[in-house]
């Protein structure tokens, strides 16, 4: 009796039509795919985009140099040299991030303590020339202040969950 | 520790032995049960104020701190008991209190023991929610920086500074959470052993100023090596990032150094990256200095070396550095005695050459043991400047009791009590002349003189100390009649039964000495070979304005040589005018090596550091130049290979002060109205000191700049502080010095140092000088 | 029956002139002591005998503790008095130097003698110029008499006296800080052991005793040990100097014996001021713990007693608070006196005693929280028992004693943002 029933199947193509059944529904139902870049797809305020360094209301800049993203770095992407500067405070000459290490963990965010190294929502970036990947202090800040409102909004969405 | 003279105790359930009346962390310590503890060290005195290691001890109602309980018979003791606990975290938690807590931004952050014993005892949140302390951070010189809002009140370095450094330049002021470490009135820490401070300090209150804010802790290797400033080779660590050394710390050894190391050797390691460092190897072609590769350099070197020579080989000289390792000396002697030339020696500030000398001199006992002495005579010496660490030896057996007695030409800053018998540098002479009569020396220039009491009196106090030490120094050395001091000093020595010491140069002079690099058959001294221009030298590890006794002399002669062939690290204004090919040499640091200390321990090290640009290790240059002047035996791929041979050559060799003392010795030192006394500074011993910014930022270095003269001197020639001076010497350039009347200088003398910027154009470090405002 | 010890020469003219003094027999015991030679044991037997307690604070026997000095070791030793009168409430030292100064000389030098000293120091408080002056003047009565210097009254023995004057710390009045003041170094107590009966001023055995201790030495060889003990009652022998203060008609200095009701003493000081309700009672200087005004009226001035009542009799400095006073503002008064006081040296005190003062002031400001009072008392338990020397109890004490006896004082600060007292409650 199954391999009769089983050979109708076969004999008819059911399969075939449940499956082109299925292509039908999702040919006229709600479409998932986007149409980037004129549409969009919607982000969390956690996502973890290209880096940026940020600074205080006064314009001082946030890092400290204490070198803890440096050190939980797991791709090791992230090179600090400091020194004192003139005022005596303690920051960095150099902060280096080089992207084609960073793997976007988000743990340089996780260990600062001042809020200084974080990751942005900003996904559309490319390197045209060799080098442009390690991206330096002068554009994390340069960053940073072109994104700070979002930046800070988004840390402030998060705030309840550190 | 005899079987009776021990008592068993009870630590957390275990049976420990102990002597009795020892201190409970101790017995600990020794047995590995770890007591947290702040302000307690084993270097220093005992002051149970931090309150971190209470424990609790059976029978006693109230947790007793470990570091001031002697242990008992039969005592127990519970380290981890719910009371001993609870008490440890209090006292954690009172500390944390008024502490910043940024960490991120201290230096101390990684390495840090209050970080440390927080893990362990610290509360997750604060109960504290009053306003905490700040205070205003005091400059105390340009090696320590000051932090003070992190102190946690230990008192390490207060009593550092009482105890070990002997001068109390830091203190707590104030009653009560407002107290603080500080100076007192705003000035700089002037111990030379301030550094050590940095590792006493157990949070980052006092951290490293030239360090600061340069790395952290966890970014950084460690490798081990010998600090390369003095004889006393201090171990070292060397905290590397990237290759690049990044401070210096004490590797501990209680029998050189303890867990101390002198600032000379702490902040040296600035000048590997000195800016005229020099990276290239350069050649002068037509009176112009042009970089160049190795081969070329190497073979100009070679061609110069091989022409200046020609058919006499002792047309050739070489002066070595006292401070060049074993390996390279070696191979320096060797290609100097393979070009035909006995002209060689590593004595550059040594003035007088009469006499026979001490076969190989050295300290004359181990390091360890000047501590113990009973009565140390110092001939021509400042050991506390000299050689840091063994003036800390010195100044604990003077704090035991003993009797230390200098002559010396001035009078120096001591931090003990200790007799002075100061002289102008010909009278000193006849001091020591005296105390030499005293001990029954009959014969020579001790002849003229009348004994007084007081030597006869020390005379009679050194034969009678169990153990006495005459030591010899520097000073003693640059005198024109060294020969003379050190057959005096040699016969009060033997006449007493005391021991004889001399305080060597550089960081390998004995292994210089005892590798032979002097004047072989017929050569000449360091004095002789520029006194008699040779056509050709090989300067190995030093500055001509720098390093030798009689800079005039040493310069005009180099100039007038056909070919000078320099090993050196670092570029310098007189080397660039005098030589004529340029090799840069790896600082002690970059090379592997082997160093003799004081005492006569062998202690290698191996590079911690690739050498900075296209310098090479010292043995793998001459190496080269020995194979490309076709000298044989050249032939080494490794510092070993070089090591062992050198040591194969020396055999069962050992220091040894022993010579024949030549009582016909006349005193040559003329009478003159003003004499010059050539101090060696201790931040100018050599190149690399020289060159660390932050130690010629100390007082010490800035203060050997002045001329300095007995006020009286001062008035009779009309100086007063402040007037430029200018200073001739005969057979010498003028050079310009501000004055400085000082009261240390005794009358008719005037302490000019050596090696410090200007001192290139004067002559010896004794001998005539005419001073006239400029 | 009173000031028969300390302040015997009170009813003469000029009571602090050596004939004032004279007149009352002063100087005699010295001149037998001395002549009779008589053996320091025999001198440390009477004194044990007499059950003299040191009257600085602690209440050791002062015999014992003369018993520690080993006269047969080779080298120096030395007398020091302390005159560091610092305790807040305490005024007695200040009157036997002022009143009876040559008492106290004779108490040394016999003490010195006793103990084989050549060289005594009597380190009087800062702030105490007046009696610092008195006393010099007296010791230059002495020393022009022959009681003082070389070979003293032809025995043999040589004493040299001299007042230091310190500088203004509480501390100092700490028995081993005073010894570091004296030696010219920070004032900061030293770790015990070694007691200064074995390491004391510049490293060599020595004695300190407080000013009134010292004082009642020639009267107890005068009229012998058990004359005094019988003074005074069953462990507290003698009398003792009683300074009275606070809400209280006529305060002042009171020598009476020892074991007296306190009832008594405050009907000498003149009884409460205005005939308000006595409150409270601190009853041995400020480091005692209070104790209620029921409960003190009850009680009598001696050691056990006061100890019974968890307080403590020290210096015998009697603090009486009327119904006026808040207690709140009481305990930040006192917590920032030894916030100021701390010597800084040890942790728990440098820290805590700060911590405390804030937290108190806080609670006193209406700005306290419903945890403080818990704080309180652990971190007194912190302190109390932790440190080198006794300051840390002295500045937990407090805390704890109001602590316990007006804790709803405390808690209706924090719950209602004001005070009970002036809220009339």
């Amino acid at each position: 009796m199954k391999a009769f029933i089983d050979y109708f199947r076969s004999l008819f193509l059911l399969e075939l039509f449940r499956g082109l059944g299925v292509t039908g529904r999702y040919l006229f139902g709600k479409k998932f795919t986007l149409e980037y870049p004129e549409e969009r797809a919607p982000q969390s305020p956690r996502f973890r985009g290209l880096h940026a360094q940020r600074r205080y209301d006064n314009g001082e800049e946030r890092c400290i140099a204490c070198k803890l993203c440096e050190a939980v770095c797991p791709a090791q992407a992230i090179t600090i040299e400091a020194e004192p500067r003139a005022d005596g405070s303690r920051r960095t000459t150099r902060y280096d991030i080089d992207l084609f290490k960073c793997i976007f963990c988000g743990y340089c965010q996780e260990s600062c303590p001042v809020d200084a190294i974080v990751e942005t929502r900003i996904y559309e970036y490319c390197f045209l020339e060799k080098g442009q990947n390690v991206i330096t202090k002068d554009k994390l800040l340069e960053i940073g202040d072109k994104h700070e409102p979002q930046i800070a909004a988004d840390i402030a969405a998060q705030a309840k969950y550190r | 520790m005899t079987e009776e003279s021990t008592i068993t105790i009870e630590v957390d359930g275990r049976a420990l032995k102990a002597a009795p009346g020892a201190m409970l962390i101790d017995v600990c310590d020794a047995a590995g049960i770890h007591i947290p503890r702040f302000c307690y060290h084993r270097k220093l005195s005992l002051s149970a104020n931090c309150r971190m290691c209470l424990v609790e001890v059976e029978k006693v109602p109230r947790p007793l701190p470990a570091c001031v309980t002697p242990v008992n018979d039969g005592m127990k003791v519970t380290t981890n008991s719910p009371m001993a606990v609870e008490a440890q975290k209090g006292a954690m938690e009172f500390l944390l209190i008024n502490h910043p807590l940024d960490c991120p931004i201290c230096d101390q952050g990684g390495e840090c023991e209050l970080q440390d014993v927080a893990l362990g005892y610290g509360s997750d949140a604060s109960r504290y929610a009053e306003a905490k302390r700040v205070v205003a951070d005091p400059d105390i010189g340009p090696l320590v920086a000051t932090d003070l809002t992190r102190c946690i009140h230990c008192t390490r370095c207060v009593r550092f500074g009482a105890e070990i450094a002997g001068i109390r330049e830091l203190g707590a002021t104030g009653r009560g959470d407002h107290m603080t470490i500080g100076t007192y009135v705003e000035h700089a820490m002037g111990s030379e052993l301030a550094g050590n401070v940095i590792d006493l300090c157990p949070v980052g209150a006092l951290t490293s100023k030239p360090f600061r804010f340069q790395a952290r802790a966890w970014e950084m290797v460690q490798r081990d090596g010998i600090a390369a400033h003095d004889g006393v080779g201090s171990n070292v660590h060397y905290h590397l990032r990237r290759d690049q050394i990044l401070r210096v710390h004490p590797k501990d050894n209680e029998a050189v150094n303890e867990c101390w190391l002198s600032d000379r050797d702490r902040f040296s390691y600035q000048a590997l990256s000195a800016a005229d460092r020099l990276l290239k190897p350069l050649v002068k072609q037509g009176g112009e200095w042009r970089e160049t590769d190795w081969q070329s350099a190497l073979e100009a070197a070679a061609q110069g070396l091989a022409q200046a020579r020609g058919d006499d080989g002792n047309q050739l000289g070489g002066l070595l550095s006292p401070s060049a390792s074993l390996e390279e000396l070696y191979l320096a002697k060797k290609l100097m005695r393979g070009l035909g030339s006995a002209n060689l020696d590593h004595r550059l500030r040594q003035a007088d050459f009469r006499g026979d000398p001490p076969k190989v001199p050295w300290l004359g006992g181990p390091i360890a043991e000047l501590e113990e002495q009973d009565l140390v005579v110092i001939i021509g010496a400042n050991p506390r400047k000299d050689q840091p660490l063994l003036g800390h030896r010195i100044r604990k057996a003077a704090m035991k009791g003993a009797e230390v007695v200098y002559f010396n030409p001035l009078k120096l800053d001591l931090n003990y009590r200790a007799a002075q018998w100061v002289a102008n540098p010909r009278d000193w002479v006849l001091e020591v002349a005296n105390l030499a009569k005293a001990a029954g020396v009959r014969k020579g220039v001790v002849n003229k003189i009348k004994v007084a009491d007081h030597h006869k009196e020390l005379f009679k106090r050194l034969k009678a100390a169990d153990k006495a030490l005459v030591l010899v120094g520097d000073l003693a050395m640059g005198h024109p009649d060294y020969g003379l001091l050190r057959c005096l000093a040699a016969q009060v020595a033997e006449a007493a039964g005391a021991r004889l010491g001399f305080l060597t140069p550089g960081a390998n002079g004995v292994g210089a000495a005892l590798l032979g690099v002097t004047p072989g058959e017929g050569g000449l001294d360091a004095q002789a070979m520029l006194a008699e221009p040779r056509k050709g030298y090989l300067l190995l590890g030093i500055d001509p304005g720098f390093d030798l006794e009689n800079p005039a002399q040493g310069l005009n002669a180099l100039m007038k040589a056909e070919c000078v062939v320099a090993l050196s690290s670092f570029r310098s204004p007189d080397l660039e005018t005098v030589a004529d090919v340029i090799l840069p040499l790896a600082a002690a640091p970059e090379s592997a090596g082997t160093f003799f200390n004081i005492e006569g321990t062998q202690q290698g090290f191996n590079g911690a550091a690739p050498p900075a640009g296209e310098a090479r290790p010292g043995w793998k240059i001459l190496r080269v130049l020995g194979n490309l002047m076709n000298l044989g035996g050249f032939d080494f791929n490794t510092p070993l290979q070089v090591r062992d041979e050198a040591l194969g050559m020396l055999g069962d060799a050992a220091p040894d002060n022993g010579f024949e003392p030549d009582p016909a010795l006349e005193l040559t030192l003329p009478e003159a109205e003003l004499l010059r006394i050539g101090e060696l500074p201790i931040y100018s011993v050599d190149p690399m000191v020289r060159r660390a910014p932050a130690l010629q930022a100390t007082a010490d270095a800035q203060d050997a700049a002045y001329l300095r003269l007995n006020p009286e001197d001062a008035k009779r020639l009309g100086f007063t502080a402040g007037d430029r001076i200018t200073v001739s010497q005969p057979q010498a350039r003028k050079a310009v010095f501000e004055a400085r009347p000082d009261p240390a200088v005794p009358q008719g003398a005037v302490a000019l140092c050596t090696a410090i910027p200007g001192s290139q154009a004067l002559a010896g470090r004794f001998g005539e000088v005419t001073l006239e405002k400029a | 029956m009173a000031n028969e010890v300390c302040l015997r020469t009170l009813d003469h003219d000029q009571p602090w002139s050596l004939e004032a003094y004279r007149a009352v027999g002063g100087y005699e015991v010295l001149k037998r002591v001395l002549q009779e030679k008589t053996a320091p044991d025999d001198i440390i037997a009477e004194v044990k005998k007499s059950n003299l307690r040191g009257r600085g604070g602690a209440g050791f026997p002062t015999g014992v503790k003369w018993g520690f000095i080993n006269r047969s070791a080779p080298g120096d030793r030395y007398l020091v008095c302390n005159s560091d009168e610092g305790e807040p409430g305490t005024f007695k030292d200040r009157d036997i130097l002022r009143y009876n100064p040559h008492q106290l000389i004779e108490g040394m030098i016999i003490a010195a003698y006793t103990i084989g000293a050549a060289r005594g120091y009597n380190y009087i408080r800062g702030e105490f110029q007046e009696p610092y002056e008195r006393f010099e003047a007296a010791l230059e009565e002495a020393r022009k008499e022959g009681f003082l210097g070389e070979d003293i009254l032809g025995s043999g023995f040589d004493f040299q006296l001299h007042a230091h004057l310190g500088a203004g710390a509480y501390i100092c009045g700490e028995e081993t800080a005073l010894l570091e003041s004296i030696e010219g170094k920070k004032g900061q107590p030293r770790f015990k052991p070694p007691f200064p009966a074995l390491f004391g001023l510049y490293g060599r055995p020595t004695i300190i005793n407080n000013t009134e201790s010292l004082a009642s030495i020639p009267v107890i060889l005068e009229k012998g040990g058990d004359w005094f003990k019988d003074l005074g009652v069953e462990n507290s022998g003698g009398t003792k100097v009683f300074s009275i203060s606070g809400n209280i008609n006529n305060p002042g200095v009171f020598e009476i014996p020892m074991g007296t009701p306190f009832k008594d003493l405050l009907q000498m000081a003149g009884g409460m001021k205005d005939g308000r309700p006595i409150k409270a009672v601190i009853p041995g200087g400020s480091s005692a713990p209070v104790i209620p005004g029921a409960q003190m009226m009850e009680l009598t001035m001696d050691y056990d007693a006061i100890q019974q009542a968890g307080s403590m009799l020290g210096s015998g400095a009697v603090i009486v608070l009327d119904d006026t006073n808040c207690m709140v503002r009481v305990l930040e008064r006192m917590s920032y006196f030894y916030y100021e006081e701390s010597c800084g040296q040890c942790t728990p005190c440098r820290e805590g005693t700060g911590w405390l003062y804030r937290i108190v002031h806080r609670i006193e400001q209406g700005k306290g929280r419903q945890e403080d009072l818990e704080l309180l008392d652990d971190i007194t338990g912190k302190i109390a028992g932790r440190t080198i020397c006794a300051l840390g109890d002295a500045a937990a004490g407090p805390v704890q004693g109001m602590l316990k006896h007006f804790r709803d004082e405390f808690q209706y600060h924090i719950d209602r943002k004001r005070c009970l007292v002036s809220a009339g409650g």
